[in-house]
Parts: structure tokens; sequence; C-alpha cells
């Protein structure tokens, strides 16, 4: 598959959230308003590219020629955990204002599932690490995508009378749900 | 000094211990692993070539470079390819199979393809493993599709919409099929017939 | 009794699917049939109870500074200890529940509830803790795992229930289906939850 191929199955295709069903729960909690969904996905974004860059590197270049397959789970939620670290000490001294709005959710990226899967599928799939860092852009980009279209419904339905038992994430999940069905659109594309 | 001392110190005991226990674990699962896909495929074999009552297996190397690069070296393994010779109740070779590969939507799609020892051409093809769309790109395991390769030799374009009729909807995980029987047919063609 | 109360916790009450809505992932990807449901949710009740257990022995050991981090290590642990004993030994069930074995070491409900119970209570009880949590979570995907499965596939625990040929909502077994059944689910737990409230 090309470069292009990867970048677009995993932003519409095989969109990580939508379809995939990676990173549900910070899509769930970050999605009632567009302005914390941007900056929540592109975030998510930025540390899904260093860390799939890290993560190839750790693999190719110590499990597989030291024969540690096994501490491959270990390693990978290290370095992610890591990599968001050094985000949020970068954020605080650069941007104290995003730093202070973004609150609990910055040190959650830890354990959005999506980075730790996509790095692994990047290794499954035998990825360089062009391609790895594509796939990463791809599944970062559409992770955001989702958040944004969902966060922009919710907004509108604030203002809608919801019956009670569905009010939050029971509405949340079937307008997911109508999202994702809509995406399979998207299904023949490349 | 000494409370840093103390964090490194534990990190560094509970990740000894962690690496000293996983590494027992994974080597006591890693033979029974291997040995489950082995016998798994040795058993698909059957289901590809006709007649058989053993498998032997050939491993040949396409070719021999001294390669530093690990993932060079990984490659390089894989490309040591596995030819599994299917042979019948009268010592007679029937056919031999091996494993192409290509990525799909979702991952890497596996199918073993079985051929006739004499003509050379592709007795019958199974799908392994693949993580493709359930009902669309899952169809490359249907009969139908599988049976669209049935009779192709290495000369044939092995090819969607050349001589290979397409699933309608499942584009690429066809497309990946069609490349991994093409692929794993002209690479274990030539290490079986010719050797390089 | 109060060991009781903490096992129960997270069977209903704060089960981490329907009320904290916590570990979604999962509860999403694998709940194509209610034999993959359960799998997982006792997969990540292992962890649970595991892990659970042996960071709060270690408690007082740990430094505050680094406990996360600690923690890490001691849940993949488990959780690769959960992978490798899998693939070795039921290969197929490895297989269909794929890429979310390792991903149990995000798992939200496991790290949450090492750092919110098990870093401050003695080992029983946590243990404990983590198993209702665990039960709580697999009863969850079970539910879900098995709806999908009747309307998907017209079986259950792959036993069939319909005449082969039913027409099947075959989206139930897509992203779609899983998504609107959990926002179902969710509402009619509101309401039994609810309706708890009223008469208590």
């Amino acid at each position: 598959m090309s470069l292009f191929t990867i970048l677009l199955s995993a932003l519409l295709v095989n969109n990580f959230v939508l379809v995939r069903f990676l990173g549900i729960c910070p899509f769930m909690g970050v999605s009632k308003q567009v302005d914390s969904a941007i900056g929540m996905g592109l975030a998510t974004t930025f540390v899904m590219v260093v860390a799939a860059a890290a993560t190839w590197l750790i693999q190719w270049f110590i499990l597989e020629p030291f024969g540690l397959p096994f501490l491959q789970n270990m390693s990978f939620i290290l370095v992610i955990a890591s990599m968001v670290q050094l985000v949020e000490m970068f954020l605080h001294k650069t941007s104290p204002g995003l730093y202070r709005a973004m609150g609990i959710f910055l040190p959650l990226i830890t354990t959005n599932c999506a980075i730790l899967g996509l790095a692994i599928m990047a290794v499954q799939n035998s990825y360089t690490f062009i391609e790895t860092v594509i796939f990463a852009l791809g599944g970062g980009l559409g992770f955001t995508l989702a958040l944004i279209l969902l966060a922009g419904i919710r907004e509108e339905l604030q203002l809608a009378d919801i019956p009670k038992p569905l009010r939050g994430a029971g509405i949340a999940f079937i307008l997911a749900g109508l999202l994702s069905l809509a995406f399979g659109g998207f299904a023949g594309l490349v | 000094m000494n409370e840093s001392l103390k964090m490194v110190v534990v990190l560094a005991v509970i990740a000894m211990a962690s690496a000293g226990i996983l590494s027992v674990v994974y080597g006591t699962t890693s033979v029974i692993i291997e040995e489950n896909a082995a016998r798994a495929l040795e058993s698909s074999v059957f289901e590809v070539l006709p007649n058989v009552s053993r498998v032997e297996i050939i491993r040949r190397s396409a070719d021999e470079l001294g390669v530093d690069d690990p993932k060079e070296m990984r490659e390089q393994e894989q490309r040591t390819t596995l030819i599994y010779q299917g042979i019948d109740s009268n010592e007679q070779v029937v056919g031999y199979a091996f494993v192409g590969e290509a990525n799909g939507y979702g991952g890497v799609i596996r199918i073993l393809v079985g051929v006739d020892e004499v003509t050379d051409e592709i007795l019958n093809i199974k799908v392994l493993s693949h993580t493709e769309t359930p009902g669309l790109g899952s169809r490359i395991e249907d009969e139908s599709f599988r049976s669209r390769f049935i009779g192709k030799t290495v000369e044939d374009p092995i090819a969607i919409n050349r001589d290979i009729d397409n699933i309608s909807g499942a584009t690429v995980s066809a497309t990946a099929a069609a490349d991994a029987v093409r692929q794993g047919f002209v690479n274990a063609s030539a290490v079986y017939r010719g050797g390089e | 009794m109060r060991l009781f109360k903490d096992f129960v916790r997270g069977l209903w009450a704060e089960n981490p699917t329907f009320r904290l809505l916590i570990g979604l992932c999962p509860t999403l990807a694998v709940t194509t049939s209610a034999i993959n449901g359960m799998s997982m949710g006792l997969a990540t009740a292992f962890v649970l109870l595991c892990s659970s257990a042996l960071i709060s022995l270690l408690k007082n050991v740990i430094p505050g500074k680094v406990r996360i981090p600690a923690y890490i290590i001691v849940i993949a642990t488990f959780v690769t200890i959960v992978d490798l004993v899998m693939n070795a030994y039921m290969p197929d069930l490895h297989q269909v529940l794929g890429l979310f074995i390792p991903l149990i070491v995000v798992n939200c409900i496991v790290l949450g509830r090492a750092e919110a119970f098990a870093s401050k209570n003695g080992v029983v009880s946590s243990a404990v803790d983590g198993l209702g949590m665990g039960l709580g979570f697999t009863w969850a995907l079970t539910l879900l795992g098995s709806i999908r499965e009747i309307l998907g596939a017209g079986s259950i625990f792959g036993v069939a229930l319909l005449p082969e040929g039913t027409t099947t909502l075959g989206i139930m077994a897509l992203p779609p289906g899983a998504f609107i059944t959990l926002g179902v689910l969710i509402a009619v737990m509101n309401m039994i939850a609810a309706r708890q409230k009223k008469t208590s």
C-alpha cells in the first residue's frame, strides 16, 4: 500500500475511533465542546506521531535484535508514558494557558489505547519508519476528526430535550453509532 | 540524593523482576506457540493439496546477504522460503505449498497456496489469517473467490480485474489477497524449481 | 462485611462499563459474540486481580513520585503473561481478541483501580476489589456480546437459536451496532438505577 493509501485508510476508511474502536474513552470524555475536542485531538496526534517513531526504533533496534519480543508491551507503554510526560512539561513551560485548559486530560493521553494500538499494529504490519509515521499521522487526524464531529453534534444537542436515561453517554454512543454508519460509506474508497 | 536513589533502585528492581518472570514465561510458551503454528500450517497443507499422506518441509534461502540492519535481518529471515511438499502414500510428490503474505485493509493477509507438482498450476488456496472487514473483505475466504485462483500458473498475471474477478466493495482486500498469492507463487516457484 | 462490599461494588453500583464508563475500547471491539466478550472480561479480571494485589503488597515500598511507572510495569507484566499463555493454550481465542489483549495494559479500569484503591488499601481488600471490578466488567461484556450475537448471528455462545437462513441484523456485528447497542444498554441501566434510587 502506498503512503497515500495508508494515510487515507487510517484517517477515514479504517478510522481509529469509529471503525477500529480505539480511543473511545477520550472520545466520550472530551467530545462535549468543539474547542476542547480540537485541542485534545491535536495533542493526541502529536503524541501518536512521536510515540510511533520511538516505538518503531525500540522494536527494530532493541527488541528484535536481542530477542525480547515479550518486552514489547512494557517498553512501548513506558515510552508512551514518558512522551506524554515530556509533552506535559513542554506545554507547562511554553503555553500554560493551554496546559491549564487541558487539565486532567493531558496525562490521560497515556491511557488512550489508540496510541499503544497503533504502535503494535505498525509492528505487526512490518511498516517501515516512514510508513509508521504516516500511519500515526492519519490515525491521529482521524481521531481528531471523529472527536470534532461528535463534539459539534453534542454542542447542538445541549438545547434539545433528550429523555433522561439517554442523557450523556447513552445518546453520545447512539450518535457515535450513526457516525460510524456514515464512515462505513468510505469502505470502497481505496 | 537518598530519595532519588531509592526511586531508581525500586524501579530497577521491579523492572528486572518483571523481565525475569516474563523471559521464563516466554521461554515455555514460545515453544508451544511455534508448535501450534507449525501444526496448524501442516494440517492446512492437507487442505490445499489432494491425496497427501505426509508433509515434508524444505527450507531454501532466496539470497544470502550479510546484513547488519536488524530490520533487514528479520526481512531476510522471512525471505527464507518454506516449501511444504505434499507426498502421497506411494511416496510420490503430489505438489508443493507455500505461504504468501500481503498487507490488506486491516493488516497482514496470509494465504497458503497449493501447486501441482506436474502441471505447476494452483490446485487450491486457503486464507490462513486476516483482519479484514467482516462481511466485506472477509469474503476473500469465500469459496467463490478462492476458486478464481485454481488453474493459474506462475506465468499468469494473477491480478484483480485482469484475470481474477474483484469482490465489489472489497477491492483492497481482494487486491492484497491476489498480491499475496502472486508474490508468494513467483518466489516459491523460483526457489523450488530453479534455486537462486 | 467490608470485604463483601468491596467485591459487590464493581458488580453493579460502580460497574466500570455502565456506571463509571471506563474501559470502553475492548467493550465495543470484542463483543461480537458472547464468548468473546466473556473471555475478554475474564482476561481483564485476571490482570485486575493480580495487579491490584501485587501493587497493594508493594504500596509502602514504591516511592510516590514513581508510582505510575511502577504500576505500569506491574500491570504490563501480567498483561504479557496473559498474552503469552493465551497464545500458547487458546490460540483461536487469542486470534479473535487480537490487539485488545495487549491493550489491557491501558484499560483505564486497571490503572484506575491501582491508583484509587490498591495504593491505599490492604492486599486482600485490593484483590477482592480488583476481582469485583473484573467480574462486573465481564458480565457487562458478556451481556453486550450476547445481544450482538443473538441479533447479528442468531446464536448465543455458538449455539444457533434461529433456524438456518433466517435473516439477521448483520449491522450488529459491525461497529455501528456496537455503539448503538451500548448506548441503549447504558440508557436502560440508567433507568434501572433511577428506579432503585426512587424505591430506596
